[in-house]
């Protein structure tokens, strides 16, 4: 109870740093970092799918809502959600357990935890700005807000992460 | 049957994925930046206090060089007052009938009403941005009201208002077009932003035969009825042929520092209204 309790927190925590700070951070137009994701790297990596399909699409909908996106989020979320396991077998390998079942987030290696970060964070962030630009012509500029973006929420996910896995280890 | 439903049991979250994505990108589809500024408007409603709160912070910080704009303005209509002042009191004074010249002189200064308003949300990072203003219909704020910063450069103009707050079309938006001239020379071009820096946009349709040089001023045509004549774009930074060599393409420096403004002045234009019906009029009849 308490974990879900931790959980809907932090969901409610990150969509008020993605509106009131991230958003409103104004320093380029190639510097959009996505905090949000971290949400959808840090469920449990033993939940069903199908939760991690509605909650990925709710965090995209609570933010859709709240900047008047129009399903951006939600379409960039759902899909991260749905390709997460794939990121996490990419990231983690072979190095599962015996039974072939997955760690949990807090006992993955640094290496493996911070690849499954970059996969994650990376792939949001090239669905999200491939379909805002919805044109190949500006590519190069597309590409360049993607490395810059993905690069920065990468790193703010590897400390929210490296937070919250601390504070569910201590309940 | 059975076999139906095990086989639909088994797909189920890729049957659900495909449902989200299909609404959230059918949404998407038919998303314009009309609808987009309306739902907008509304999560404000809800969102605006909170943002005017973390906004009125940065506010505080940009109050010294705010200022300095904003007694430059204040001295300069000053000045206009001034001279105003000192026609009417000549037109008082003339043993011309005084009614006749006033109600020309009255149409003539109070076609454009001035608002000023507070940005408290500002996007630069965006294809589509958009600048939310803590002024709404209760304080006069109507959608295309045009919206510049206090020493007279274009930011944008109203898409949609809620009573306390509106949302403004930035220049900063692929959506935004409007009309723009080099200042002192009566051909005009279209403005738009190409969405790769905020601190340039494009005027592309310039005929050949403007004359002008790096570095001239941009400024409004007036051709639309949401932005007055003159109101300052930027300056030309450099500028080529279109690939047909049938007009100019120009690069123009926006006078606006759209990543630090805080303050604006919203205009109303007393005659659109007007001015839409008789040409929405015009069109039904033909």
């Amino acid at each position: 109870m308490q974990k879900n309790l931790l959980y809907m927190g932090a969901f409610v925590v990150l969509v008020l740093l993605q509106i009131f700070i991230l958003d409103n951070i104004s320093l380029s137009v190639f510097f959009h970092p996505m905090i949000y994701i971290a949400f959808i790297i840090m469920l449990p990596l033993d939940l069903k799918p199908l939760w991690v399909l509605l909650l990925s699409a709710l965090m995209g909908f609570a933010i859709d809502m709240l900047t008047g996106m129009h399903g951006l989020n939600v379409i960039s979320t759902t899909a991260t959600g749905f390709m997460r396991p794939l990121m996490l077998r990419l990231a983690v390998g072979h190095a599962t357990g015996a039974d072939d079942s997955l760690p949990s987030l807090h006992r993955l290696s640094t290496k493996h935890l911070a690849w499954f970060i970059i996969l994650v964070t990376s792939l949001h962030s090239f669905i999200f700005f491939m379909l805002e630009s919805l044109s190949l012509s500006h590519l190069p500029y597309t590409l360049l807000r993607l490395v810059i973006s993905a690069s920065t929420a990468s790193l703010m996910s590897w400390y929210v992460v490296k937070l919250f896995t601390k504070k569910i280890l201590n309940k | 049957m059975y076999k139906l439903i095990e086989f639909l049991r088994r797909i189920h979250v890729v049957l659900l994925f495909i449902i989200i994505e299909a609404i959230a990108l059918n949404y998407y589809a038919h998303s314009s930046f009309y609808t987009q500024a309306k739902i907008l408007s509304r999560a404000n409603s809800v969102v605006g206090g909170l943002q005017r709160s973390v906004f009125g912070v940065k506010h505080f910080f940009r109050l010294r060089s705010e200022n300095e704009i904003l007694s430059a303005r204040v001295a300069e209509l000053e000045n206009r007052l001034a001279l105003y002042q000192d026609r009417e009191s000549s037109i008082a004074t003339d043993t011309l009938s005084l009614a006749l010249v006033d109600s020309t002189y009255v149409e003539q200064f109070t076609q454009y009403t001035y608002l000023p308003a507070r940005i408290i949300s500002n996007t630069i990072n965006r294809n589509r941005n958009f600048i939310t203003l803590n002024r709404g219909r209760q304080h006069g704020i109507m959608a295309d009201m045009a919206v510049i910063t206090p020493d007279g450069s274009m930011v944008g103009y109203v898409a949609d208002c809620s009573d306390s707050y509106s949302v403004v079309i930035s220049i900063l938006n692929t959506d935004f077009t409007t009309s723009g001239k080099i200042s002192g020379d009566e051909h005009f071009g279209s403005i738009t932003w190409s969405g790769h820096t905020p601190h340039k946009v494009q005027m592309s349709e310039l005929t050949k035969y403007a004359e002008f040089e790096i570095g001239a001023p941009v400024v409004s045509s007036g051709l639309s009825h949401i932005f007055p004549e003159g109101v300052k774009i930027g300056y030309v930074e450099s500028f080529k042929e279109n690939e047909n060599q049938t007009s100019f393409d120009v690069v123009v420096r926006l006078a606006a520092d759209m990543t630090k403004i805080s303050n604006v002045l919203v205009i109303g234009n007393n005659g659109y209204v007007e001015a839409t019906e008789l040409e929405d009029r015009v069109k039904n009849s033909r």
